[in-house]
């Protein structure tokens, strides 16, 4: 079985303009020991689905439907029966020790007016025993884990002491305090320059080499996803088009948005044209009956603007959801 | 994704499979009714049924203000000495005072006065204070240094001081309560506007209309004071009524309007007078009229708040 | 692209931060004796990382900071000196797009509005043919004319900064700072930006500036490319050329980090990554601001600070090449 596995998981937010179905039906599986990535434009509901999963969506946000089987249990706040004391005490017994996250934004994470030391062994103390003499050494030894020089006056430092580069190394030490078996990150370096941003993701890959928990990682950039993930899902309008090993997804796209993503993302190593893909994504208050890229797509045929195509299996690890891959049948 | 939506049934026809042509796709479409800002607060508004019931009884009251001095059969400085300290009855809903006054008119009169005062006082400040603050922080440097330091050097004299001197040497009339009232209450809308229009100002937008060339009062006005409007809305329904609690006050320990002139303070009072008397109840009217009026002032400044700024709760 | 129609020498911009009763007083060194010129109908990429200074720049150019020291050359004529009718006259010609989508357009103007805007102010035509010109423009962007009466927040983001195009050409500049217009940009939209961007550039025959963080994105608008490190042009030279044969150090390592989207690349590609963070702009280092990260550096780059010269086809500021 899975370490994380979710199945059908639908999430919608509560506007005045409606409600927005920001996930609709999603399903995926991540092993340990390995690096996954969810890839998508902003508002493809890359990042709720794993809000979803952490419990952490905003106030207006709610779990509609599905299962999210988390190291063999259900942690679905469906599963509670509405008791949501039970659901919010499990979820923090877990997040930040077994289950953790690595946010977007590392300044808005930390806390300005603690040392980072405090902040570093705040999940020690909450989830762990460790006796307070042994915490200091904790603190150090996870400094060095991520790669931080002279750890011991770091950690007497406020987080604006630090750069960028460093807060972001901070913040995956404190998501790997508890030695989680899964880490979830979101956009962990959209926010930091490119020179920076090689440096992250090659400490995530060594990270879990030397942990073996699962990764998640969230992020726009495909480049990001072609160094560091084994396996990729794609992500557009609230749903999955298509997943597959990475090297499938690079060198064998199926579906049309994955296609044209590829075509349209900054390869400094070719010259190729950039070809554009027309358009703005789908609103989710009134998604699409059909497929959401229906819109954009230039292969669309009528039937994708009336029904949501199914998934269909290309390989044991390849799967798509676009009826062109049925064209071929009729 | 294993979950197959409920197509199990549907036949795959070859003609499903013709392609889309450009027009069946809406690309650049927007689904949303346009929808202004103003529109959407009052929607919001319109949520809060305490505001939506202060809003309904403060039209009643301007209403009645305008229409019943007008068209009673008493005038508010009309004595009858047939009928002093009435209690309510038939011609006098509200009775009369100890000179035969009729007391629903001199209330209803009382309710011009200070609501005149309360919303003409707010709308003072609110130009000079939108004006001064918008500049002050616009400009900013040491223009906003010296305008600052002045409202300081003005926020520290005791409000209430100047009042008195005021009306001292301009008499007490509606007018020099409402110089008073305006001299120091304008203060807290400059600092707000201030505050709010230095933040604004580093907005790309902002900077887009600077380097596009537009003037300094046009940068202000049309860019940022029309961002900052939610705010100085909830300020103004603040403001109006402190403003007629300051003038209730001042009439009523006897600075303010005086007789035969009434306004709520005034009538307040007069009636004092009669608490241990033949007529407790006189006292009543204005203090309810001046509560009711609070208090829907405060539940539609709640309300307003609330619709500009529906993120704080 | 015979004759310069912007030319830049020797400029700085520095900001006093701090300064209090007991606080000493200092300078953010943010743009840094820089000299270039752009083309005609060119478009000159500029990329950096954050803090070096590629935005303030940008700024500079548009007259929103005062230089420090230096001169901007625009047209013909220094700009420092332009004051009220000739100022109105270059922010005609000299216009900006911004980066943020979000924050650049007006939340409280409908999108006719904000379109207009530029034209009420330099009192351009009359309403009707503002108004005819307001719909032109929208069509030019991709955006159809019954857009008008929509407000900014309906649009996404790719559709905003389509706008904010439309706003800046209702002028008919003759240049365009683009300050990373696509950076907050989903892929498949930058894509399309780029693109429109490079069509009117085509057909109306306007100079860009066009700054980002990100060397994948510039490359292809831009002919030619300048980096920018720590308030200081580092490297100069034609796209490819740049592309192909970076010469800095800081270029190297700037294009080796860039992920690219094939596995098989990413796996086999040698990693030259730099060490450390970008020294604070208030304490930038003697000589070569470059040479605490770089793998190369010597005694000589503490000592004195390498000058732009021409290598090739390029120009570079590095001892290296000496």
């Amino acid at each position: 079985m899975s370490l994380l596995e979710i199945k059908n998981l639908t999430t919608s937010f509560s506007t005045e303009q409606g409600s927005v179905q920001a996930v609709r039906g999603i399903s995926l599986a991540v092993d340990q020991g390995e690096i996954v990535g969810i890839v998508g434009e902003s508002g493809s509901g890359k990042s709720q689905s794993m809000y979803s999963v952490m419990g952490l969506l905003s106030e207006n946000g709610r779990v509609e439907e599905g299962s999210i089987l988390f190291d063999g249990k259900e942690i679905s706040p469906k599963y509670f029966d509405g008791n949501e004391k039970a659901y919010e005490k499990y979820m923090e017994s877990i997040r930040g020790n077994t289950l953790s996250m690595i946010f977007q934004d590392p300044m808005s994470f930390l806390n300005p007016v603690l040392t980072i030391e405090k902040q570093l062994v705040e999940p020690l103390k909450n989830h762990r025993k460790i006796p307070a003499a042994e915490l200091h050494q904790r603190a150090v030894e996870l400094l060095t884990q991520v790669g931080i020089p002279s750890p011991e006056e770091r950690l007497k430092q406020y987080p604006h002491q630090l750069s960028g580069g460093m807060r972001q190394r901070v913040i995956i030490a404190i998501a790997l305090a508890c030695t989680p078996k899964m880490i979830i990150a979101d956009e962990p370096t959209t926010a930091l320059d490119v020179t920076i941003q090689a440096k992250i993701i090659e400490l995530i890959k060594e990270l879990k080499e030397k942990t073996g928990s699962g990764v998640i990682l969230i992020t726009h950039d495909l480049g990001v996803v072609a160094s560091a993930c084994s396996r990729i899902y794609i992500m557009y309008g609230g749903k999955i088009v298509e997943t597959g090993l990475a090297d499938e997804i690079f060198y064998s796209p199926q579906h049309p948005y994955t296609q044209g993503l590829l075509a349209c993302v900054n390869n400094p190593e070719s010259d190729n044209e950039l070809q554009p893909i027309p358009g703005s994504p789908p609103d989710l208050i009134s998604p699409p009956a059909g497929c959401p890229f229906v819109d954009r797509c230039s292969q669309a045929m009528k039937i994708c603007k009336q029904y949501m195509p199914r998934e269909k299996r290309l390989s044991e690890t390849h799967g798509v959801s676009c009826w062109l891959t049925e064209k071929g049948g009729i | 994704m294993e979950q197959i939506q409920n197509i199990e049934g549907l036949q795959l026809t070859p003609d499903l499979f013709e392609p889309l042509s450009e027009a069946e796709k809406n690309s650049e479409f927007i689904a949303a009714a346009p929808r202004t800002y103003l529109s959407d607060a009052w929607h919001r508004f319109k949520e809060n049924k305490l505001a939506l019931c202060g809003l309904v009884f403060l039209l009643i009251m301007v209403v009645m203000a305008i229409v019943v001095p007008m068209l009673s059969p008493y005038s508010y400085e009309q004595m009858d000495y047939g009928a002093i300290n009435l209690l309510p009855c038939t011609e006098h809903p509200m009775g009369t005072d100890k000179f035969g006054r009729d007391i629903f008119v001199r209330v209803m009169y009382g309710a011009r006065i200070s609501l005149l005062i309360g919303f003409s006082s707010a709308f003072i400040c609110l130009v000079i204070g939108v004006v001064y603050g918008g500049f002050s922080g616009y400009i900013g440097g040491k223009v906003d240094m010296v305008l600052m330091r002045i409202v300081d050097i003005l926020y520290a004299i005791p409000n209430l001081l100047i009042v008195i001197l005021i009306m001292l040497v301009f008499g007490s009339n509606v007018g020099s309560i409402m110089i008073g009232i305006c001299l120091t209450s304008w203060i807290g809308m400059a600092r707000l506007v201030r505050a709010q229009v230095m933040s604004l100002k580093e907005q790309e937008f902002a900077l887009a209309a600077y380097v596009l060339g537009a003037s300094t009062p046009r940068i202000l006005f049309k860019h940022l004071i029309i961002n900052c409007m939610g705010s100085i809305i909830v300020n103004v329904t603040l403001l109006v009524p402190s403003a007629i609690f300051t003038e209730a006050f001042l009439s009523f320990v006897g600075i303010g309007i005086s007789a035969p002139a009434a306004s709520w303070g005034t009538l307040a009072n007069e009636a004092r007078t009669l608490i241990e008397s033949s007529n407790p109840i006189q006292i009543i009217w204005p203090i309810l009229a001046i509560c009711l009026t609070m208090l829907s002032l405060n539940f539609i400044g709640d309300g307003v708040s609330d619709a500009f700024d529906p993120k704080k709760k | 692209m015979e004759q310069p129609i912007l030319r830049v020498e020797g400029l700085k911009t520095h900001f006093p931060v701090g300064g209090g009763l007991f606080a000493k007083k200092q300078v953010v060194k943010a743009v840094n004796e820089v000299s270039f010129q752009v083309m005609q109908n060119e478009t000159f990429g500029l990329v950096g990382e954050s803090g070096c200074g590629k935005s303030t720049l940008g700024r500079t150019l548009v007259k929103i900071y005062e230089p420090t020291a230096g001169k901007i050359e625009f047209m013909g004529r220094d700009v420092g000196s332009l004051s009220g009718q000739e100022l109105q006259e270059f922010r005609r010609n000299m216009q900006m797009i911004f980066q943020d989508p979000y924050a650049s357009l007006n939340p409280r103007m409908t999108v006719g509005e904000i379109i207009r805007e530029p034209m009420d102010i330099h009192n351009i035509g009359s309403p009707k043919e503002r108004e005819e010109k307001v719909s032109s423009l929208l069509e030019t962007v991709g955006l159809k004319p019954d857009h008008v009466r929509r407000y900014p927040h309906e649009f996404s983001g790719g559709q905003r900064q389509r706008i904010s195009i439309a706003r800046t050409l209702a002028l008919d500049p003759k240049f365009i700072v683009c300050d990373e217009p696509i950076s907050a940009l989903d892929v498949s939209i930058q894509a399309q930006i780029i693109n429109l961007l490079e069509r009117i550039q085509q057909e109306r025959g306007i100079s860009y500036l066009f700054i980002a963080h990100d060397l994948g994105a510039v490359k292809h608008i831009s002919q030619r490319i300048g980096a920018m490190y720590l308030g200081s042009l580092v490297e100069v030279g034609e796209s490819s050329e740049l592309y192909h044969r970076p010469l800095h150090p800081y270029t190297q390592a700037l294009l080796s980090s860039i992920p690219i989207p094939d596995p098989e690349r990413m796996r086999s590609r040698p990693g030259l990554q730099l060490d450390g963070d970008i020294p604070s702009p208030l304490d930038i280092p003697s000589g070569c601001p470059f040479r605490t990260r770089c793998p190369h550096a010597t005694q000589r780059c503490a000592e004195e600070k390498p000058q732009l010269r021409q290598v090739g086809s390029s120009q570079v500021a590095c001892h290296l090449y000496e």
